[in-house]
């Protein structure tokens, strides 16, 4: 139906930045974080009063990215690829070596999964093209 | 290196970069800086030498923090996002975590230690410019939806 090879559809970018189903597949995450991290979020109100907390603050500084990103999803890019580099980073140099070794974390193979399994997602989602074109190609900001 | 006001504004991707004062960009890459050397020095051996046991999470988290960092001295506008993430979780913290431990006594034995790295996130107070941030994130209308 597309005559125009610049046309858009709902699969193609056309003259867009990126095409609608992949908007919907990164705000599809987005709600995926913000359904899944919730959880984390409640316990902020009710927790023992020595507890670190770091951990559940950085989930919970999450829980609110993926709530702008369901709004604003190529703007939030940056924190899809945060996604994918702390797992990267924790499936490398965590998760395989212990997997690899069986000696481990006593919640290594819950981790295994949810953290693991997580960056073929992110693999995915992400608009590779638009990364390469604003994150790699683009002119930096200015210096003066 | 003809950074021109014409050059930067004929890409969509740099729209901003008008939009707020070059001493504030410079703010900002000073930041990002911070983060790739102090975050860098503070995490990275932590994440090439640890336990066998340990579970690793919060030292993936900050090394993509200092990862991503190296994109914002590029791109300090359009890594604004993470500077975000960095001061929201550290607000989180601070407010669920930090203030009440610190007023009541009952403190997790890395209470000294985090409460000054993150208590430095209030830096991100002056260093996030956040009239833009409210108009790129706030005002401008969501991506589209059909």
């Amino acid at each position: 139906m597309a005559t125009d090879a610049r046309a858009q559809t709902f699969w193609k970018r056309g003259a867009e930045e990126v095409s609608l189903a992949r908007l919907y597949a990164i705000r599809a995450v987005a709600l995926l974080g913000v359904y899944g991290l919730f959880t984390t979020v409640m316990t902020l109100v009710d927790h023992a009063p020595d507890e670190r907390g770091m951990l559940k603050a950085m989930i919970s500084g999450l829980w609110i990215m993926c709530l702008i990103t369901i709004r604003y999803p190529l703007k939030m890019i940056p924190i899809l690829l945060f996604e994918l580099v702390w797992k990267l980073l924790w499936l490398f140099f965590f998760g395989i070596p212990q997997w690899w070794t069986g000696v481990g974390s006593p919640r290594l193979g819950e981790d295994l999964w949810s953290i693991g399994a997580f960056p073929l997602v992110c693999v995915l989602v992400i608009p590779w093209g638009y990364v390469w074109r604003h994150y790699i190609k683009e002119p930096a900001e200015r210096w003066r | 290196m003809a950074s021109t006001a014409a050059s930067a504004s004929s890409s969509p991707h740099q729209d901003g970069a008008n939009e707020v004062s070059l001493t504030r960009l410079y703010v900002m890459r000073v930041m990002y800086l911070v983060l790739v050397i102090g975050l860098g020095a503070m995490i990275v051996p932590e994440i090439l030498d640890h336990d066998l046991t340990s579970r690793g999470v919060i030292p993936s988290l900050l090394g993509a923090v200092w990862v991503l960092a190296f994109l914002g001295l590029r791109y300090p506008l359009e890594m604004l996002p993470l500077l975000m993430f960095e001061f929201v979780w550290k607000l989180i913290w601070m407010v669920s975590y930090g203030l009440p431990q610190w007023s009541s006594g009952q403190q997790p034995p890395t209470f000294a230690e985090d409460s000054f790295n993150i208590a430095f996130g209030a830096v991100l107070l002056f260093v996030i410019p956040w009239g833009y941030a409210k108009r790129r994130f706030v005002k401008r209308p969501g991506a589209r939806w059909s």
